[in-house]
């Protein structure tokens, strides 16, 4: 079943005077399927972030659709959008995007309570997320007190408490160190088992192996995949660093 | 290196601030502004040359010296303000090869550039606008001349020397900080890693400890005299409530609201609880400032504006009569001369006699224990005490035109507070059967804010009054006070100079007597009752931009902490008009709650104030509720107008 749908996606930005055009994306087409864990890679201004903004619903594409869960994300309305990302979407972010002014339990129930829910409610859901997540001795904390790997993980578990249909990660172990990346990582394959799509953009090759399909972006367009099928990580990861020799290099163009 | 590149820094650095310098500047220039008029005013020549301008020139000094250090403690409080919302710049500077002595320097040029603006803006300003406040303060004393007023420059001379030294003092103070601190630091700035603020359950209970004992102070308090000690202490204390419930209670009450978790765990309160509890951490101090200056022009407006309008009246209880003679300890001869000195000039400067009347009397000091009327010479001034005046029924009769009779131990009792409701009292050892107590008398009308009751016991003639006082006294007194009060009728300037002629031929005699005439007090009480309204409304005026420049800083600054934090929310599913209903909640709680604070301290403060007029003579307690009230109704305007202005900053700076 697919859960994403991108079709022929097109971004321009347009500098603030109206002289000269930017073109983010050009041409974008992919799609998900439910249970997929999809990583998007590319270098510095290759476009991640705009299609990911407009997966959020925090950008508008100048042409082109989105479909998440067969529903087109322009016919939404605009009063109607926080509600839908609320319940489609999980977020994981570079820079974790806790409320220092809440503690960490808090900061998970965040969406929650937004959507209104009871404390009871919520209380019942937390238990076993952050049970999974081994998060459980630094509920009471604040994002002050703690490591940035226990950071991330809470906002994992904020991004899965709304058990969203997509979770949406923009450079997740881009603030970690390696220990804690490795962590982060074995817990986004580990939710992924249990049947979470996500879809991962990144830069980080290693953060890529990890994921079961990896497609690259290249000047706004989706310009190579790899599927995992029964690689092991480590294959994949020599595999995605071939791939990215070659696109820098631009040999895979005439290959 | 360039000769003018730090001054392009440092005026370059300005105008990219000019969002936070601005309004410095601005309220930078009112401040000096206003001292200069206030200097200039104090010290014209013109001005002392007026008849009854002592009080209003002490007041105006008072207020020079007000102004000279409110002005000091607030540029130092917005200063520390702006250095720290630049903290981030000057950091980067540091780290991109400015040393510290050259960021020094590119402030020292900064600060002068302000300092002068505001210099020269702030003395024309205060040079344009003297003139015309002079010639209203003019008309609030009622003066109808015309002065000289000129450019002082003295007073040019003192605001440069003191405004200089304010600003150096902020520039060093600012060097001295960045010197103390490493780049880092200064680039982090702001944010770094909050703590959240503990609960300080001593610091808040004392806080309501003391704020309960200032109200309870200013509640209970009954006598006018202790009413000025003891404002000052219910004053300081309900100062120190507030600072200490605006910076620990508040906390405390929040995370008591945050322990509720089926309070908690709705959307509305969720962000707003626990966002209060760090604005509160970081500004407390600020709204604990703001309640306090809003308190400030709320009393010192509504007390001044009162005292201005209730004049006329305050002129009626204290000169029943347009001419009041008081002769001490005099004897019948004296007393002849005083009657003939008067019908002399009644015929003299052509003015008609419309009452003419004389009351003798003997009074001293006694604390009434059940009917008894103690007289305790060692006893020392005691609050508690009341008067008595001995008055002979004769004079009693002739003042009410009544026909009363007593017998040797019957009196008449009247008192200018509440009745004593007394059937016999004794005095001087004997025993006096109360005939009836007067309800009301041309002796002395009824009051409710006097300072002291005086028991008017009206004996049966002047021998029984001197046998009384004799035993109570020993010796053989057979003096009496006479108290003259005149009302004529005539032209004004034919009243005029009756009254100079009763002031000199008062003045002439060789025993002790003095006069007051109600016409020529009236000038030293428009001098002092205009000098208050005027220096009221000045210092109102001077808090009250101090308050919209704190609430103005305080939007920004917030706005800035915001943002971060209502980016996060809508990126994890707020909507945008729940943000904006949030955000309104938050701006709203923080900026009335002090408004609100300032509105409880002044009612009440408003038994205190009650008294304390009371000394100025003012009992008209329906006008000074009515100019309170008008005056918390436009301050609140006013506030509500600033907050409107303050916030659409705030909104833009947070979207």
């Amino acid at each position: 079943m697919v859960i994403l749908e991108v079709n022929n996606l097109k971004k321009v930005y347009t500098t603030r005077f109206g002289g000269n055009q930017v073109k983010a994306l050009s041409n974008v087409t992919f799609s998900v399927e439910k249970g997929e864990y999809v990583a998007i890679m590319g270098e510095s201004g290759s476009g991640k972030t705009t299609l990911l903004n407009i997966l959020a619903a925090l950008d508008q594409p100048t042409s082109g659709e989105v479909l998440l869960d067969g529903r087109n994300m322009k016919n939404i309305k605009s009063s109607e959008m926080s509600a839908f990302r609320r319940d489609h979407l999980g977020f994981v972010f570079q820079d974790f995007n806790l409320l220092d002014n809440f503690s960490i339990e808090d900061n998970i129930f965040l969406p929650l309570v937004l959507a209104k829910n009871d404390h009871k409610t919520i209380s019942e859901k937390l238990s076993p997320i952050a049970k999974k997540l081994g998060i459980e001795a630094i509920l009471p904390k604040f994002p002050y007190e703690v490591s940035g790997g226990e950071k991330q993980r809470a906002a994992v578990a904020r991004a899965l408490i709304t058990s969203p249909l997509l979770v949406l990660a923009d450079e997740p172990t881009g603030a970690l160190d390696s220990r804690a990346t490795d962590h982060l990582l074995e817990l986004f394959t580990k939710i992924n088992h249990e049947g979470q799509t996500v879809l991962m953009v990144t830069h980080s090759t290693k953060a890529a192996s990890h994921a079961g399909r990896v497609l690259f972006i290249k000047d706004g367009e989706v310009f190579h995949q790899i599927y995992r099928g029964d690689m092991t990580t480590e294959s994949m990861y020599q595999k995605i660093s071939d791939t990215l020799t070659l696109i820098t290099t631009g040999g895979l163009q005439n290959a | 290196m360039h000769k003018w590149f730090y001054t392009k820094m440092a005026l370059g650095n300005l105008g990219k601030n000019r969002k936070i310098i601005l309004p410095y500047l601005i309220m930078s220039i009112g401040i000096i502004t206003m001292f200069y008029i206030m200097h200039a005013i104090a010290i014209n020549e013109g001005l002392a040359s007026l008849p009854g301008a002592d009080s209003i020139i002490t007041i105006l000094f008072f207020g020079t010296v007000v102004i000279g250090i409110f002005s000091a403690i607030f540029m130092f409080y917005t200063n520390s303000f702006l250095i720290k919302q630049r903290k981030k710049e000057i950091g980067l500077y540091n780290i991109l090869g400015l040393e510290k002595k050259h960021i020094a320097k590119m402030l020292s040029i900064e600060t002068f550039f302000i300092a002068l603006v505001a210099m020269t803006f702030g003395l024309l300003g205060g040079m344009v606008l003297s003139k015309l406040m002079f010639m209203i303060l003019l008309r609030l004393l009622g003066f109808d001349v015309t002065l000289k007023f000129a450019v002082s420059g003295v007073s040019i001379l003192i605001s440069v020397l003191l405004f200089g030294g304010i600003f150096l003092s902020t520039l060093l103070f600012n060097v001295g900080h960045i010197h103390l601190s490493r780049p880092i630091e200064l680039l982090k700035g702001g944010n770094l890693g909050e703590r959240e603020p503990k609960s300080k359950w001593i610091m808040a209970l004392t806080g309501a400890m003391a704020l309960g004992a200032g109200y309870y102070i200013a509640l209970t308090v009954e006598s006018p005299l202790e009413a000025i000690f003891i404002f000052f202490i219910a004053v300081v204390l309900v100062m120190i409530g507030t600072y200490l419930l605006f910076t620990t209670g508040s906390i405390v009450v929040l995370k008591m609201l945050r322990r509720n978790k089926n309070f908690y765990y709705k959307t509305k309160n969720f962000t707003s609880v626990s966002g209060m509890i760090y604005r509160m951490k970081q500004n407390a101090v600020g709204l604990a400032n703001i309640c306090i200056l809003s308190t400030a022009v709320l009393v010192s407006l509504s007390t001044t504006v009162s005292l201005y309008m209730g004049m006329e009246d305050v002129l009626e209880t204290r000169y029943p009569h347009e001419i009041g003679i008081m002769m001490p300890g005099g004897i019948p001869e004296d007393h002849e001369k005083v009657n003939e000195m008067v019908n002399q000039l009644v015929a003299e400067k052509n003015v008609e006699l419309e009452h003419f009347n004389t009351v003798r009397t003997k009074g001293f000091p006694v604390v009434v224990s059940d009917n008894e009327f103690i007289v305790d010479l060692d006893k020392g001034f005691d609050f508690k005490m009341n008067f008595v005046q001995l008055v002979p029924l004769e004079d009693f009769n002739i003042l009410e035109n009544s026909n009363v009779e007593l017998n040797e131990d019957e009196i008449l009792i009247y008192t200018n507070l509440e009745a004593l409701g007394l059937e016999s009292i004794v005095l001087g050892g004997s025993e006096f059967q109360v005939k009836e107590e007067l309800a009301d008398s041309l002796l002395e009308p009824k009051s409710e804010t006097a300072l002291m009751m005086n028991i008017y016991v009206v004996v049966e003639d002047a021998e029984t009054l001197h046998g009384i006082y004799n035993t109570i006294f020993g010796g053989d007194d057979q003096t009496l006070d006479y108290i003259t009060s005149i009302d004529v009728i005539g032209t004004d300037e034919a009243e005029l100079a009756f009254n100079n002629g009763i002031y000199g031929g008062v003045s002439g005699f060789d025993f002790d007597i003095r006069a007051d005439s109600k016409m020529l007090s009236k000038d030293s009480f428009l001098s002092a009752y205009g000098g208050f309204l005027f220096l009221g409304i000045f210092l109102g005026t001077l808090f009250l931009m101090a308050t919209v420049l704190i609430i103005y800083y305080k939007q920004i600054s917030e706005g800035y902490d915001d943002k971060v934090r209502f980016d996060i929310m809508q990126k994890v599913g707020m909507g945008e008009s729940e943000v904006k209903s949030t955000i309104k909640r938050q701006i709203v709680m923080v900026f009335f709650i002090p408004l609100i604070a300032a509105i409880v301290h002044i009612s009440f403060a408003f038994n205190v104030i009650v008294k304390m007029l009371a000394l100025f003579s003012f009992s008209n307690i329906s006008l000074f509720m009515v100019c309170t009230a008008v005056t918390v109704l436009i301050f609140a305007i006013i506030y509500f107008i600033v907050y409107a202005l303050t916030a659409r900053a705030y909104y833009r700076i947070v979207q």
